[in-house]
C-alpha cells in the first residue's frame, strides 16, 4: 500500500492496480490538493482578498448601513467564507480544462485507474482542497465573532463541504461540456458570479430588489450560507436548506460524472 | 461582459442601494458608475493576458514581430487595441450608467466614453507591464487579481474617500478608480455627499496623468518584452 501523497508517486508503484476503489480515490483526490498547494500564489491571492474584502470593505460599508437587528460585519463575515469556498470550488474546472489543452488528461487517462474512481478522486479532491483551503477563514471568522459551539462549527463545515462538493460537480460540468476557451472563461465566470451574487450569503433577502429575491432562495451558496447562519448564529438546523444543499449536490455531482465520463470515452478521448 | 455588468448593477449595487442609508442621495447611483468601470479594468486586463497567451501558449509573438511595422508603433497599437476593444465592452454598460444620471442625451455622454477610455488606458498598459515579468500564468493572475483588489476596495468607488482611516487616505487618492469614479459622479446633475460639486475637468485631468504614465510603461515593457 502506497503511503505517498500524490498519484503521481502512488501509481509508480506496480502494486497500484490492486489498490482498493477508496484508496485509488483518495489518491486522485490528493493530487488535486496538492496541485493547488504547489501555486501558492493563488492561495495567498485569494487569503489577501477575502481578508481585504473582511476587514476593509466590510467593516467600512457597515458603518454606513444603520439597520436594525442587523450586525451586517457579522452578517458579512460568515456569508464571505461561504462565497470564498463556492469560488475556490470553481477552480477543479479551468484545472481540468487546461489539462486537456496542454495534454495533461492525456497521460491521466494512461494511469491504471479505472474511469469511475477517476471522476469521481477529481470531484472529491475539488472540495476537499476547497475546505482546506477554507479553513483558516473560517477560523478566523469564529475566532472574532466568538463562535465556539463545537456542534455548531461541525454543522456550518458540513454545510460549506456539502457546497463545495456540489459546486465542483457544476464547474466539472461546464469545463466539459463547453469546447472554446474563451467561452468556458465567461460562462464559469458567470456563473460563479450568478451563484455568489445572487444568494444570501453578502446580504440579506430582505434588501434584494424583487427580481432577485425570486431566484437567490434556491441558489446553493444561499443554501450552504443560510445552513451556517442559523447553525453558529441562531444554534438551530436548516433543514430545508441541508436538504437543498443535498439535492444541488445529488444533481451536479451526477451531471459532472456523467459529463466527464462521456468526455472521456465517447468524446475526443474515446 | 454586459451579463457581468448587470449582475454587479441590478443585483449587488441595487441591493447595496436598499441596505445602506444617509449618503445624502441614493446610494445605487453612487456606486452604479463602480459596476461600468469595474466591467472596463476586467476587460483592459484581458489584453495583458492575451499578450501572456500569444507569448507563451500561441507562440504568436514571432509572427507579430515580422510584419511591417515598426515596434513602437506595434507596442503602443496593443495598447490603443486595448483600450477600443475595453470601451467597446462596456459601450452598453456605459449607456445605461448615462440613462441613470440622466445624461444620454447629453454632450456629457461624450465624456463618461472619455473617462472610460482613459481609465482603460492605463490599466491596458499596465497588464501589459505584468506580462513582461510574468513567466507564469499563476504570477500574472496574482499580481492582477492583488491590483483589482487596489484598484476596487482601496478607492472611493463603494465609499467615500472621508470613511476610510487617515492612514489610507493617501493610498485612496492616488488610485486611478478614485478619479475615475469621481469624474462619472460629477457628470450627474445629483449631488452626492462628499463629492465635491462642478464639473468632471479637474477629475478627469488627475486621471490623464497616472493613465498615460501606465500607458507608456505597458508600450515600454511590451518593446522590451518582445526583444527577449
Amino acid at each position: 500500500m502506497s503511503s505517498s501523497p500524490t498519484l503521481a508517486n502512488g501509481l509508480s508503484k506496480t502494486t497500484i492496480a490492486a489498490e482498493s476503489p477508496t484508496h485509488l480515490i483518495l489518491q486522485m483526490a490528493l493530487r488535486d490538493v496538492s496541485v493547488l498547494f504547489r501555486t501558492p500564489w493563488i492561495i495567498i491571492t485569494r487569503a489577501l482578498s477575502f481578508i481585504i474584502q473582511l476587514f476593509v470593505f466590510a467593516f467600512l460599508i457597515s458603518g454606513l448601513i444603520h439597520i436594525p437587528g442587523l450586525n451586517f460585519f457579522e452578517y458579512y463575515a460568515v456569508g464571505s467564507v461561504v462565497a470564498t469556498i463556492a469560488s475556490i470550488s470553481f477552480v477543479i474546472g479551468y484545472d481540468i480544462f487546461e489539462e486537456a489543452e496542454e495534454g495533461v488528461l492525456d497521460y491521466l487517462l494512461t494511469l491504471p485507474i479505472p474511469r469511475r474512481q477517476f471522476i469521481i478522486g477529481r470531484a472529491l479532491g475539488g472540495a476537499m482542497r476547497a475546505i482546506i483551503y477554507t479553513i483558516p477563514m473560517f477560523v478566523i471568522v469564529a475566532f472574532v465573532w466568538g463562535f465556539n459551539q463545537p456542534l455548531s462549527i461541525l454543522t456550518a463545515l458540513l454545510s460549506l463541504f456539502l457546497l463545495a462538493f456540489g459546486v465542483t460537480g457544476m464547474s466539472i460540468t461546464v469545463a466539459v461540456s463547453v469546447k472554446s476557451a474563451n467561452r468556458f472563461d465567461v460562462v464559469l465566470a458567470l456563473l460563479e458570479l450568478a451563484v455568489s451574487r445572487g444568494s444570501t450569503a453578502l446580504y440579506p433577502i430582505a434588501f434584494m430588489p424583487f427580481y432577485v429575491s425570486l431566484f437567490a432562495p434556491f441558489s446553493p451558496v444561499s443554501f450552504a450560507a443560510d445552513t451556517a447562519r442559523s447553525s453558529l448564529v441562531g444554534f438551530t438546523l436548516d433543514l430545508p436548506a441541508i436538504a437543498g444543499l443535498v439535492a444541488f449536490v445529488v444533481i451536479f455531482l451526477g451531471l459532472g460524472a456523467a459529463f466527464y465520463f462521456r468526455r472521456l470515452e465517447g468524446g475526443i478521448y474515446g | 461582459m454586459f451579463a457581468n455588468f448587470a449582475i454587479d448593477l441590478f443585483v449587488t449595487a441595487a441591493t447595496f442601494g436598499r441596505l445602506v442609508t444617509g449618503q445624502g442621495a441614493d446610494y445605487f447611483l453612487f456606486i452604479a458608475p463602480g459596476s461600468n468601470l469595474i466591467t472596463a479594468m476586467v476587460a483592459a486586463f484581458q489584453s495583458g493576458r492575451d499578450v501572456w497567451r500569444e507569448k507563451y501558449i500561441k507562440d504568436l509573438t514571432s509572427y507579430l514581430l515580422t510584419l511591417p511595422v515598426q515596434r513602437p508603433v506595434l507596442a503602443f497599437s496593443r495598447v490603443l487595441g486595448g483600450v477600443v476593444r475595453s470601451v467597446i465592452a462596456t459601450f452598453p454598460g456605459t449607456l445605461v450608467i448615462c440613462y441613470l444620471y440622466g445624461i444620454l442625451f447629453t454632450p456629457k455622454i461624450f465624456v463618461a466614453y472619455l473617462i472610460v477610455g482613459l481609465f482603460s488606458l492605463g490599466i491596458v498598459g499596465l497588464s501589459m507591464a505584468i506580462s513582461a515579468f510574468s513567466s507564469s500564468i499563476e504570477m500574472w493572475v496574482t499580481v492582477r487579481s492583488a491590483i483589482q483588489l487596489y484598484l476596487s476596495f482601496l478607492s472611493a468607488l463603494f465609499y467615500p474617500v472621508s470613511v476610510f482611516p487617515s492612514f489610507l487616505a493617501p493610498i485612496v487618492s492616488s488610485n486611478p478608480m478614485t478619479w475615475a469614479i469621481q469624474a462619472f459622479r460629477q457628470l450627474s446633475p445629483i449631488a452626492f455627499a462628499q463629492v465635491p460639486a462642478g464639473d468632471s475637468l479637474g477629475s478627469i485631468l488627475i486621471l490623464a496623468g497616472p493613465s498615460l504614465a501606465f500607458a507608456l510603461l505597458g508600450t515600454i515593457c511590451y518593446i522590451w518584452y518582445s526583444k527577449l
